[in-house]
This record gives structure tokens, C-alpha cells and sequence, in this order.
């Protein structure tokens, strides 16, 4: 083979090579990657009481009530399915509110989930709080809450 | 190809009369995890939680470990200069080599995981997807491994710039080396992070001997 | 693209633009600072703490562009053999580190109350913090050598390795399920930030990209300088004693 000839060859595997590594990652998100479990998966399958799960959710209106002890917060999440209770002990970040994205890491047990983290997800927009009431009140809003 | 298949027998001849070195690297795979749980207390509990994780850096460290003398000992006697100027690809050569680097290192660190895997009290449902997972990802690791020791052949502290560079390139296949580990000991669907990990690998193919062959061309220029 | 290949003119125009910069980055910088801290709204969830946006958003665009930059300086050094592309690159790894970790700690320092974490091992932080290792990569690498040539080829390679990260940092909000939010500005059906916001973000990328610039002339000119300073102690280390004593009479 000449020189040439087997630069070309290389190149081709090395394409052929690139594209089964695009297909095998296409697949890959077919399968739907898990980061967490939503309140059904938590209601219907069995999980030890002892493992750490991350559940996700929307955090249910008017559900959200501090405990007796001051710092212990109960609220539910909900997939519109079912909803599971939770309960923390600590300071949620500031996104943290009724209607709103989270994701809770910590364990499962007696159908309560009891969390050692919580984080919120925040979402792309940005707009004063005056135009978001203005867009609220013309009923235009789309937004989570 | 025969020059690349002469080249693989030649680097398998040496490491089997040397010896030593898959030794080497399979002691130090063993007793980096031996000494996790003496450092985190062997509580069976955290232990099985953080087991995939540790066999995993173990691997990574393992794997960085006899990466420098990869091109260096014939960088040093001038049989480098030779590959550069033979008539087969260099590619096709740097492949050769990083072959023959992977089948003395990496293979006995897969056979060896699952007794690893024991001792860390890794339930057994994990050791097929653990072995899985270190066979996609550990030829990755060979593969960006060269590239760091072909650009640091010659450097000074050689050794210590290579883990610089190569480590941080070495964290996806980490990322999801662990993730498949985990999802298969929580009982989640442990396929796509495989899918991913052999993504890694044809990517890794693809492109790494390229990336080493132009590092050696300008070491030897 | 060639002509700026030859140094002189090169350095030329480096001077001449140099003051020209300075001057764009103070007066955005000036004025993208007092909109963002204090002439524009507060946003209406996450109230003051967007401020740190400001800061933090324009920084990791400047970190993925001088990526950029040094990548191209790199490819056209090893290509052309151009020594000013390989200056451009080793003079803009530094600015791009330090524009990398400042956006790594504001967003850190965002992460904390909005998130309410710190730092999570999400796609987008990650390789961010990969970007980071590269550039101290690639100047550990440049300096590694006795050799300045040599350090100068390998830590070329090197940084047309890392070019694999870039897009993946880009995109990784839109292919992985993160903790960040995916891009609000460059979108394809507009920006969804509100413009009284918008302003002070362009004004302050505008600032980092000039001061970006500015301190790139700034290095390469310095560069050169240092290079010419070694030439000239080479030549006085070869010249015997006596002429040295006889150019001092004179």
C-alpha cells in the first residue's frame, strides 16, 4: 500500500470510529438516564430503608409547614402522580418555594423521605419583579407558579 | 500492519522477561483499595457505597503509574526516532504500543476487580457490570495516557507534569465508569452508562493516535 | 491573517491599539459595573443575588473564548511556525485561568444561596473545572522543558487536545439534566433575559473582552522584550571583558 493510500484508510476508521461513538451515545439517552426517582418509583417499587435515593419533583402548593423545633421543614413533592413526603432539617436555598423544581437526596423510610440535602433548580429567565407582576396580571404568564 | 503486529509482539516480549511490571502495577491496584478501609473505618455500610468509586481511582492511579515509561525508555535508546521514520503509520504504532501497555496493565487489573470487590463488600450484583465497565474504560485510559507521555517525554518532574495533564482528561471515563457501578448496585438500568463508556473508547480510538503520533513527531524533530 | 505573522508589524499594531483597549475596558468596566450593582432591577426570584450573574456570566464566556484564542494560536503555530501565534496562545493562558476561576467562584458564590450548595458534580461545572486544569496544564507543560521550543510544541498539541472540552461545556446544559440553567442570551428564539437586565451584561462583556485584549497586548509586548533582553545578554556573555571596559570609556 502506498503512503497515501493508508492515510486515507486511517482517516476512514478513524470516521467510522466517530460515528459509532455518536450512534452508541444516541442510544445511550434513549435509554433515559436516571439522576433521581420520582415520588411514584418511590411509592410503588421497593427501596431498603437504608439506601441513599435522590427523588425529584415539584414541590406541592401550600404544603410547605415548619416543624415544632423550629429548624425541621415538612413539605410534599409530586409528579401530578403520586406525592411523597419530606422532611428537613436545615436551610433551603433561596429558589426553594410552592410550585417550584427540586431535587432531595436522603432515604425512604416508613413512607416518609428523609432528606439531608435539598437543591432547587432554577430556570433561564430573568426579569424585574415589576414586569413579571405586569405579565402576570394581562394572564400572558407561563411560568411555574 | 505486520510492522504494528512485530512491534506488539516485541513490547509483549519485553514486559514478559522484565515481568515485573504487571506485578507492580496489580500490587499497587491492591493495596491502594486495601487502604481504604483502614482509612475510612470498615464499616460494610460506607465500604459497599463507596466501593465502585475507590476501585475506580485506584484504577486511574494504577493506570498513570506505569504510563510515563511508555515512549520514555525508547525515546531514551533511540528506537523512537526509528518508529518515526519507518514506513508504517506511526498511528498504527503508537496503537501498537498503547496495546501492548493496556494488556500488561489494564487486563490484570479487571481480572483481579472482583476480589477487590469482596473485600470491599460490594454486593454481587455489581462485580459483572464493575468488570464491564474497567474493560471499556481502562483501554481509554491507555489511549489519552499516551498522549500525556508522549508531551512530556524529556520534561523535567516528567512523572508528576503527566498525572497534571492526564488526570483531568481521565475524569469522564471516571464519571461514568462509577455511575454504571452504582446504578447497577441501586438497581437502576446500568446500560446507558456503558453506552457511554464504549463511546468513550471508540472516541479515544479515534482520535488519541493522532494526538500522541503529532506529540512524538515533534519530541523526536 | 498572514501579514500580522511578522512581528514588527505585529508589535506595531499592538502598540497602537493598546491604549485604544484600555480605554474601552475602563469605561465599560466603569459604567457595566454601576448598571449591574446599582441602576438595574433586582430580578423576581432570585431578588439581589443576580447581581453576581454580571460578573459571573461575561467571565465564563471570556474563559470558553480565550480557550478559543489559545487553540487557534496553537493550530497556526504548529502549522505555519508562526512565533507570534505561539506568543498570542502562552500570553493568553494566564488571563484565560484567571477568567476560568473567577467564574467558578461566583458561581460558587451564587450556587450557595440560589442552589444551596456550593458546588454539585453536574456536566457544566465539571468540565469547566476540566477547562481550568487545562490551562495550568498547558502552562506547566510550556515551562516544563530546558528546552523553549520544545515546551512551546508540546504545550501546542496539548491545548488542540483540550479543544474537545469546549464544545462540551457549551452544550453540556443541553444534553445532560443539570443543576444550571441552560444559556439565556445566545438562544436560538431570542434572549429570554429582560433588556433593563440585558444592558449591564453586554456592557460587561464588552469590558472583559476589551480588558482581555488589552492585557494580551500588554503580555506580548512584554514578551517580546524579555526575548529581546535575553539576545542581548547572549551577545555581552560572548564579547570578551576588554571591548565592555572600552565601551564604558566611551
Amino acid at each position: 500500500m502506498k503512503r497515501k493510500h493508508q492515510r486515507m484508510s486511517l482517516l476512514g476508521l478513524a470516521a467510522l470510529a466517530i460515528a459509532g461513538a455518536a450512534a452508541l451515545i444516541l442510544t445511550a439517552f434513549e435509554d433515559n438516564i436516571v439522576f433521581f426517582h420520582s415520588p411514584t418509583d418511590l411509592v410503588t417499587k421497593e427501596f431498603s430503608p437504608t439506601q441513599r435515593l435522590r427523588v425529584g419533583g415539584l414541590v406541592e402548593q401550600g404544603s410547605v409547614q415548619k416543624q415544632g423545633d423550629g429548624v425541621t421543614v415538612r413539605f410534599v413533592v409530586t409528579d401530578t402522580a403520586e406525592s411523597v413526603p419530606i422532611l428537613f432539617k436545615g436551610i433551603l436555598p433561596d429558589l426553594f418555594r410552592e410550585g417550584q423544581g427540586i431535587v432531595a437526596e436522603g432515604t425512604f423510610r416508613n413512607g416518609v423521605f428523609q432528606a439531608s440535602e435539598v437543591l432547587a433548580k432554577h430556570d433561564e429567565t430573568y426579569m424585574p419583579r415589576e414586569v413579571a407582576d405586569a405579565i402576570k396580571a394581562t394572564g400572558q404568564w407561563k411560568g411555574d407558579e | 500492519m505486520n510492522s504494528a503486529t512485530a512491534l506488539l509482539r516485541r513490547e509483549l516480549r519485553l514486559a514478559f522477561r522484565q515481568g515485573g511490571d504487571s506485578l507492580l502495577v496489580v500490587m499497587f491496584f491492591v493495596l491502594v483499595v486495601v487502604l481504604f478501609p483502614l482509612g475510612v473505618g470498615p464499616e460494610p455500610g460506607i465500604l459497599a457505597r463507596i466501593g465502585g468509586g475507590v476501585i475506580w481511582v485506584a484504577a486511574l492511579l494504577a493506570a498513570m503509574l506505569s504510563m510515563d515509561r511508555l515512549f520514555q525508555t525508547d525515546y531514551d535508546d533511540g528506537s523512537l526516532e526509528l518508529l518515526v521514520l519507518a514506513p508504517a503509520p506511526l498511528e498504527v504504532l503508537v496503537l501498537a504500543k498503547v496495546a501492548a501497555h493496556w494488556l500488561t496493565t489494564g487486563l490484570p487489573l479487571i481480572i483481579v476487580s472482583p476480589l477487590l470487590a469482596l473485600l470491599l463488600n460490594l454486593s454481587p450484583s455489581g462485580y459483572g457490570v464493575l468488570a464491564a465497565a474497567l474493560a471499556l474504560g481502562t483501554p481509554s485510559l491507555s489511549l489519552i495516557g499516551a498522549i500525556g507521555a508522549a508531551l512530556t517525554l524529556g520534561a523535567r518532574r516528567g512523572g508528576v507534569l503527566l498525572s497534571l495533564l492526564v488526570l483531568p482528561l481521565f475524569i469522564p471515563a471516571l464519571i461514568f465508569g462509577v455511575s454504571a457501578v452504582d446504578a447497577a448496585l441501586l438497581d437502576l438500568n446500568s446500560r446507558p452508562p456503558l453506552l457511554i463508556l464504549g463511546a468513550l473508547l471508540l472516541l479515544a480510538l479515534a482520535l488519541c493516535p493522532w494526538a500522541a503520533a503529532a506529540a512524538i513527531r515533534q519530541a523526536t524533530e | 491573517m498572514h501579514s500580522f505573522a511578522n512581528p514588527t508589524r505585529f508589535l506595531r499594531l499592538t502598540r497602537a491599539l493598546q491604549p485604544w483597549a484600555a480605554g474601552v475596558a475602563l469605561v465599560c468596566l466603569a459604567a457595566g459595573l454601576y448598571f449591574s450593582l446599582f441602576a438595574s432591577p433586582a430580578d423576581y426570584q432570585q431578588s439581589e443575588t443576580v447581581r453576581i450573574m454580571y460578573v459571573h456570566v461575561p467571565a465564563a464566556w471570556m474563559a470558553m473564548f480565550c480557550y478559543v484564542a489559545m487553540a487557534a494560536g496553537s493550530a497556526s503555530f504548529l502549522i505555519w511556525r508562526h512565533r507570534v501565534a505561539d506568543l498570542v496562545a502562552k500570553a493568553t493562558a494566564p488571563i484565560g485561568a484567571s477568567f476560568t476561576f473567577l467564574a467558578l467562584v461566583t458561581g460558587s458564590l451564587w450556587g450557595k444561596p440560589m442552589w444551596g450548595t456550593w458546588w454539585v458534580w453536574d456536566a457544566r461545572l465539571t468540565s469547566v473545572l476540566i477547562l481550568f486544569f487545562l490551562y495550568l496544564g498547558y502552562m506547566a507543560l510550556y515551562n516544563a522543558f530546558d528546552d523553549q521550543a520544545r515546551g512551546a510544541r508540546a504545550a501546542s498539541v496539548l491545548a488542540l487536545v483540550g479543544v474537545v472540552n469546549v464544545p462540551i461545556i457549551k452544550f453540556s446544559v443541553d444534553w445532560w439534566n443539570t443543576l444550571h440553567q441552560p444559556a439565556s442570551v445566545v438562544r436560538l428564539d431570542g434572549p429570554s433575559i429582560h433588556p433593563s437586565m440585558l444592558t449591564p451584561l453586554l456592557l460587561m462583556a464588552v469590558g472583559y473582552t476589551a480588558f482581555y485584549a488589552w492585557v494580551l497586548f500588554l503580555r506580548v509586548r512584554t514578551e517580546f522584550a524579555a526575548e529581546k533582553i535575553r539576545a542581548l545578554r547572549f551577545r555581552q556573555a560572548a564579547v570578551p571583558p576588554a571591548r565592555e571596559l572600552k565601551s564604558q570609556e566611551g
